[in-house]
């Protein structure tokens, strides 16, 4: 056996990796098959969220703004409850950054709120003196693309099985439901912002990108 | 020559030449060995293209720790660190519990200076993103803490009407009373009912009683909020209503204030919350 190994290099290589890995795949993928499940209670965004997730994706918020709370108390303390891994089951990709410039932003929607968002996203300095977040004012003047965030909200239905539409999953429905919906939810939000130029553009069907970003940012928990 | 002076200096230059005169030595030993030794020992008979081999036994300091790092790696799988026994968040819970142990006992019987630097350091991370560092609001931005307290913020509440705290008898509307009924209500929870202190307007005192029929439907005759379904206004103006906010949040007219229940205050960071943020009005 061990003389046609050394003569087929290929195969010595393979029984070499597997080995070496042995312990790896014993312990590290049936932990990964269980962990990376959706947990309980996690579930899609709907579509007003997902394009508050394009926009923050857009403006590489993720570059300062890290989603991951480790299980440290110090962390804890002040982010929340530490991540777990079935969380970002729907988040593709996932947005855990790397740096923080800026505060964690994984469970943002328990300790910040709507009117609170829109004055930070406004003039970061007006709530958080010192701050050093620039001004992201032209979100309330851009519309947000609704049209993206359903063909990506219909992609991962279709292609990755989503449960959209299945029982206490959000749902999504044809283009005209799933825009009635975001309209409706935008409401929700429109009616606790402060910005008149907002609710103006709101009452004529056009939602700012300010809604979305804090439809997504709420829904972070 | 002042740098030789410095220890570090002295003594990297110290290892610097004993490393030169170290690998001069020592080269040259081998330099040699290799101009005039010759193989000597006995052979152990295998060969490999003409490359042969001597027999040398392994030294026993070898053996012994190869057998003691076999029985070590006995030890650090059965008994010292069982396989599959380690848990990260099993780690970090014990850290929690232990830490939350700590703070207990430390802070069981807080004096009111205590609560005062707790409360102040929980304020500046959890409520003045919102409130502002000097719980001013910061221009209307949140609730002006600063005449928390007062009677002329019970005025103010009685006026707009107060929502969004979750209680059972739902919420407040605006304008049960007029300005002048509500200043005389004001002056009777103040004096008579909470008893923080003198009121402003003691000659209200007693009309605010007899108005205070209309609050008491809610918020019970004797202050104390029918048994949870409405605030407790027998607390106002102390720690313990402040603790009441925090944990059922509010949503009013300035806009929404989110629960602090979950966990993340312990009873004692609530109290001295509440009394810090008593202290903050002036009058």
């Amino acid at each position: 056996m061990f003389h046609w190994l050394e003569k087929n290099p290929f195969f010595f290589a393979v029984g070499v990796f597997v080995v070496i890995a042995y312990a790896g795949i014993v312990t590290v993928v049936p932990d990964f098959m269980e962990s990376a499940r959706p947990l309980k209670g996690v579930k899609p965004y709907t579509t007003l969220q997902l394009a508050g997730r394009q926009i923050y994706i857009e403006n590489d918020c993720n570059a300062c703004h890290s989603q991951l709370i480790r299980p440290f108390k110090s962390e804890t303390d002040r982010y929340g409850k530490y991540s777990l891994s079935g969380e970002y089951a729907y988040d593709r990709p996932f947005l855990w950054g790397s740096r923080r410039i800026g505060p964690d932003l994984h469970r943002v929607g328990n300790y910040r709120t709507t009117d609170w968002n829109e004055n930070h996203m406004l003039d970061p300095e007006s709530v958080v003196p010192g701050s050093i977040m620039p001004k992201y004012g032209f979100m309330f003047d851009k519309s947000m693309d609704f049209d993206t965030a359903y063909a990506e909200a219909y992609t991962v239905k279709k292609v990755f099985n989503v449960p959209y539409d299945k029982p206490g999953m959000p749902k999504l429905g044809t283009y005209e439901e799933a825009k009635k919906a975001a309209i409706k939810e935008a409401g929700a939000i429109v009616a606790d912002m402060k910005d008149q130029a907002v609710k103006d553009a709101y009452k004529k069907g056009d939602i700012k990108e300010i809604v979305a970003i804090i439809a997504y940012l709420n829904s972070l928990k | 020559m002042n740098w030789l002076n410095d220890n570090v200096n002295l003594l990297t230059l110290i290892g610097a030449a004993a490393i030169v005169i170290l690998t001069v030595v020592i080269v040259g030993k081998y330099i040699k060995q290799m101009k005039t030794d010759k193989s000597t020992g006995e052979l152990s008979g295998n060969k490999w293209d003409g490359i042969e081999e001597y027999k040398n036994p392994l030294p026993m300091g070898w053996s012994l720790a190869f057998i003691g790092v076999i029985v070590w790696g006995l030890w650090y799988w059965l008994a010292g660190y069982p396989l599959g026994t380690f848990s990260q968040l099993g780690q970090y819970n014990e850290e929690v519990s232990n830490y939350t142990k700590r703070f207990e006992s430390k802070w069981a019987n807080p004096d009111k200076d205590t609560l005062m630097g707790m409360g102040e350091g929980v304020f500046l991370v959890k409520c003045a993103p919102c409130h502002g560092i000097t719980g001013d609001g910061m221009n209307g931005k949140a609730r002006d803490l600063t005449t928390w307290g007062t009677e002329d913020h019970i005025v103010d509440v009685v006026l707009k009407g107060s929502s969004g705290q979750g209680y059972p008898l739902g919420q407040m509307p605006a304008g049960m009373l007029d300005k002048a009924s509500a200043t005389a209500v004001a002056a009777y929870i103040v004096q008579d009912l909470a008893k923080t202190g003198k009121s402003k307007h003691p000659e209200l005192v007693e009309q605010g009683k007899a108005l205070y029929a209309t609050c008491g439907a809610c918020h019970g005759n004797d202050g104390k909020g029918n048994g949870g379904s409405a605030p407790a206004l027998a607390d106002y103006g102390k720690a313990q209503f402040i603790v009441d906010v925090l944990n059922h949040g509010k949503k009013g007219s300035i806009g929404n204030m989110l629960k602090f229940n979950d966990g993340r205050l312990t009873d004692i960071q609530k109290t001295a919350v509440g009394t810090y943020v008593n202290s903050l009005n002036k009058e």
